[in-house]
Parts: C-alpha cells; structure tokens; sequence
C-alpha cells in the first residue's frame, strides 16, 4: 500500500468534482491508478487520450509508482 | 435580351477587358452588370447596392457628388476584388462606384459575386464592400436642404488613416473637414518597452521586423492581436473563418456588439490599424486547414495557435513541424490552460498526443463554458512568448507543457521530450491525408440536381427500391441504401465531391455526419432532400 497525491485537470477535474486528493492505493503502475480512480469517479476518458505525469515529467503508464509521489492525469483541451 | 447581355460581357471578360473594379459617370445598369457575374458553375449570386440616402449625421441631403482619386483607387479596388476571389474561391466578382452627381436614391456603388455556394457568395460580398469603403480614395460632397455643401470622406479612410494614401494626396483632393482625423498626428511610442534593457531600439527592430501568423480571432486570439499590435510587430496576419457572435463578447472584449455578424478576421484588422497604423495587418476571412496552411504561412516567422478545435490545432502543429517554423499552442477549458511552444526539431503536440484528439471528446468553450479572463491570460502569455521568442530571452515554455490552474493559480511546468518518430519535417506522425475540418457545412441547398452533376458532384440516392421506384431520378447518380453507406463509409473516395439524397434530407444528413466521422470530408447533405430540390 501506498499514499500519492493525485491531480486532476479540464474534464477529470470537472467529473472528479475535486482538482486534487491523496489515496492510498494498492496499484501498481500509473496505469492501474488511473483504472481505479476512474471507476471510482466515472471518467469518460480513456488511459490513450490522456497524459500521465510523475511529479514534473511526463511519464510511461507502466512505470513503477512510489510511495509519495503526486501523480497528474491530463486531458487534452480545445477551447479557445 | 439577358443572355446577350451575359454571353456579350463573358467574352468580354474572357478577351480580358472587363475591369474587376471600375468607376462610371453614367446610371448603372444592374441588369447588366447581374449578366456580367453569371456564370454556369456557378449555384448563387450575392449584390449589395449602396444608395444615396437623404440623411447623413442628422443633416438633410439633397443630392452626393462623388469623386475619387482614379489611378490609386482603380488599383486598389482591383486589388480588393482579387483578394476576395482568391480567398473565398468564388467564380466572379465585380465592382463598380459611381462618380460625378448623383440624386437621392441612385445607385452609387454596387458589388456582385457569384460562387458555388452562398456562404462564399455572401462572405465575399461584404469583404469587398467593407475593404473598397475602408481603402478606397473616394470623397464625397453632399449637398444639404438648406443650400450648405461639405466634403466627406469614405466612411472609414477618415478613422483610421492618418498617415496613408488621404494625406499623401492631399494636394489632388479637395479638403477634409478638421474633425475628420480624430487620431491627429500621433504616432506609435514603444518607450515603456524599449526602455527595457533586454528591449533597447535593437529589439524594437527585431519586432517591427517580426512576421506572426495569429490562427483565430477569439478569446485567445483578441490578446495575442492586441498585445503583439501594440507592441509593434511589422507583419500581423488574422485567420478566422467565423463572425462575430453576441456570446462571444465577454471574453472578446476588442470587439462591439454593434460588430456581431460580421467577420472576426475584418473586425481585428480594422481594431489593430486603429491601435497601431504601423502594423501591417493581413485579414484571412477563411478556416485554417492542413489545405491551405502552407500557404498561408508562408510570409510569416512565428505561427501562432488560437483555434478552439483540436482538428485546426493539429493542423497548426503540422505545418510549423513540416516548415520548420515555431508554433505557440494553447487551449483553454473552464478555469484553466494549456500553452506550449513547439520549436523546430523539439516536442510537437503529436509527441505529446501521439493519438490525434478528435473533437467532441472534451469540451470546447460553447460546449463547457469558459469565464472570461481564463482565455485572456492564456492569450496574454502566448502574447508574452511570441515577444521573448522575437527577443530572444528565455523561455521555460519551450520543451515543456505549461498547465494553468487559475481556480488555484497553480502553474505546472511538466517537460515534454520528443517521440523518436517525431523529427522536424520527417516526422511520421503527420498524416499524409489533410486534416478534416470540422465545421465544413453538412448541408447544402437544395436547388435542381444537374446544376450538382454539372458542377462535378458525384450524387448519392440513398433511398430504398420502393422509394426509388415511385420517384426515380433522371440525372447521373449511384445508389447506396443509407444503412450500408453509414456502416461501410470507407467506399467513398476523398478524392471526388459526394452529394447524397434521401426523400427528406434526414438520412442524407446522417450519412453525411456518418461518412465525414470515418474521414472523408468532402460529402454534403441535400436541405430538403429530394422534396425540397422539386420546388427549387
């Protein structure tokens, strides 16, 4: 078990109804992360129309997390 | 008697001898000058006519004289109708103004485009109007009721001039009245920046010299034109396709109400010339695309992306990567941004989104809402990364993806590294086929079918046996039930021009939505349908 900071933008945001929260999780890659969270917050978007950043850089889905990292799940946006 | 009229000014204009901008001391003949812009190709014709009226600032008029300075004025208004040919792609368009007295009511200007289709038609109608009132040299003397006479100039010249092609003739022209230049003679003063010392009169070169491409006209696009306009950039080009929408004014604030339903890409260049005349501003009334952003950029160093689609977005990306040019990129969602700046041979945004993001997948700022200054900021920091990209100061927003949290006013810096597929103008992520735009209309009018066959249309009967045999068409056409088109769209080829049909035009229309979904953007929906055509 581990405690990482997550962070939401655009539409994650809006449909997580928080823009950030601390779990602790049994996942084990960033990729399991996000299958989790998104089940628990009903996110419409797919794991490859996202980006997935470790603290400041973008990352791979499958990389190791670590206990205290702050993980941010991006979408991309339109609007202008 | 009109077909004379026609066939006699097509050969005219074919031997090369018809004029696309002329002046005329004699009664204009609408019917023939209707004749002259008509043409087989060829589905709508849109005129404007500008009268003599019997008012003008609340003094009465009793009659105009007009007069223009000719050589300049004839070269200008060609010019104007060229652009507009050019930029809309209509087939014909003309314009002739009066000079000399003219009594209430005449017809003192007139202006005539024919084109495939309407919108070009209309678009291309008011570009001309508007551009031959702005830049045109002509002055009119009106005469009032009560026996007075003034002169006045064309009805923007006056605003926004005060050091072109008015005061160069001054001495050929009769004079203007003194509040005609409200700007007087003041000039740019860039001294709150160059006193900078990473600005100085060198760096203020290096932006008068600079030439950047703004793609959209909106709540991105209005601070980057602005800002760039006031600093003195040489070169400002404006590409936007829309007009101007009543809900776009709380985040476009360089804009009117009174200015709703006219062309942003006008409307920008007519705030920038009044901000700063040394600007020298470029309207694009057309969407940006894969088609034509090549061209487009051409003549500019920095493009710079304000769009509100992902398609157009892309399209800006793949161009500054195939031409070795830089891109400043952002987007805007709610409360927060995205801004990157994408270098040659650095992190493109297909790097970034290897999967080209369709639109509709998140929201765009009708769909979700965006407050105001999110928009603004976002635009203001592409504004400052054009400025240090020309000043050649560092930026942190190159190689990198810069997310704004404005709820929180949290700025996160998350470094971008370049996909090993992605390398300058090889990089293989571009698709070979043109980005589909997203906004081409679905439908077009409903109007008789062979005026389609015979503009090139491959015409697509969607209906079912019976319905086919109780109204059979009796034009050139395939038949595909609407069902099999929309489950196997891929038969079309995006090469050829697809019109399809149904008896209503709400299959057809679904189809269309069906078959552009799956990547071929050149099919159209008949309004209407078939019923509609019959009454046309």
């Amino acid at each position: 078990m581990i405690t990482v900071e997550i962070q939401y933008y655009a539409l994650l945001r809006e449909q997580a109804g928080k823009s950030t929260e601390r779990i602790e999780t049994m996942a084990k890659t960033a990729l399991e992360l996000y299958r989790e969270v998104q089940q628990r917050h009903g996110f419409s978007l797919a794991p490859d129309q996202l980006q997935v950043a470790i603290n400041s850089d973008f990352s791979h889905w499958d990389v190791a997390l670590e206990n205290g990292q702050r993980i941010v799940f991006i979408p991309p946006v339109a609007g202008g | 008697m009109k077909t004379v009229n026609a066939l006699f000014s097509y050969h005219r204009w074919l031997a090369g001898d018809m004029k696309h901008f002329e002046f005329s001391d004699a009664v204009l003949d609408t019917g023939a000058l209707h004749a002259s812009v008509e043409h087989h190709a060829a589905g709508g014709y849109a005129s404007f006519e500008g009268w003599v009226r019997d008012h003008n600032d609340g003094r009465s008029v009793r009659r105009l004289e007009y007069e223009a300075y000719v050589d300049l004025a004839i070269k200008e208004g060609e010019r104007i109708v060229a652009e507009a040919i050019t930029r809309f792609g209509v087939r014909h368009a003309r314009c002739v103004h009066r000079v000399g007295s003219l009594e209430l009511g005449e017809l003192a200007v007139w202006v005539g485009v024919s084109s495939a289709h309407r919108a070009e038609a209309f678009a291309a109608c008011r570009y001309i109007i508007d551009e031959v009132k702005h830049r045109v040299p002509i002055w009119k003397k009106e005469h009032y009721t009560n026996g007075d006479s003034g002169w006045v100039n064309c009805e923007r010249c006056a605003q926004a001039s005060d050091h072109t092609h008015s005061h160069e003739h001054v001495d050929h022209h009769p004079p203007h009245e003194p509040h005609a230049h409200p700007a007087g003679l003041q000039v740019p003063d860039y001294s709150r920046q160059t006193i900078l010392a990473s600005v100085g009169p060198e760096g203020q070169r290096k932006i008068r010299a600079s030439r950047v491409l703004v793609v959209g006209a909106g709540g991105l696009g209005t601070p980057v034109l602005s800002l760039l306009a006031g600093a003195g950039v040489g070169t400002l080009g404006v590409v936007d396709d829309d007009t101007l929408d009543p809900s776009n004014l709380h985040r476009q604030t360089m804009y009117s109400l009174a200015d709703c339903g006219r062309p942003k890409a006008l409307l920008a260049a007519e705030r920038i010339r009044a901000l700063n005349p040394e600007v020298d501003v470029r309207p694009y009334v057309e969407r940006a695309a894969a088609t034509n952003l090549v061209a487009l950029s051409a003549g500019y160093d920095v493009l710079v992306d304000c769009s509100d689609n992902f398609s157009t977005r892309f399209a800006v990306n793949d161009t500054a990567v195939q031409l070795q040019k830089t891109a400043v990129v952002a987007s805007v969602y709610q409360y927060e941004g995205q801004i990157q700046v994408i270098r040659p041979n650095g992190a493109c945004l297909r790097c970034l989104w290897p999967k080209a993001t369709s639109d509709g997948t998140v929201g765009n700022c009708a769909e979700v809402g965006v407050l105001g200054p999110v928009p603004s900021v976002l635009g203001s920091l592409q504004a400052l990364e054009v400025l240090k990209l020309i000043l050649g100061l560092p930026s942190p927003a190159t190689h990198s993806l810069i997310l704004v949290d404005l709820l929180s006013l949290e700025v996160r810096r998350l470094g971008t590294k370049q996909a090993t597929e992605c390398v300058g103008n090889t990089c293989q992520r571009i698709p070979q086929q043109p980005f589909i735009s997203d906004t081409e209309p679905l439908e077009l009018l409903a109007r008789p079918l062979q005026l389609y066959v015979d503009e090139g249309y491959t015409l697509i009967d969607l209906r079912d046996d019976k319905e086919r045999a109780a109204d059979p068409l009796h034009v050139e056409h395939q038949c595909i039930l609407a069902a099999t088109l929309s489950a196997k769209p891929q038969q079309l080829n995006s090469n050829s021009r697809y019109l399809l049909l149904c008896s209503r035009g709400q299959r057809s229309l679904a189809t269309t939505k069906a078959v552009r979904a799956a990547g071929i953007s050149s099919a159209w929906s008949m309004q209407g349908g078939l019923s509609r055509a019959k009454k046309a």
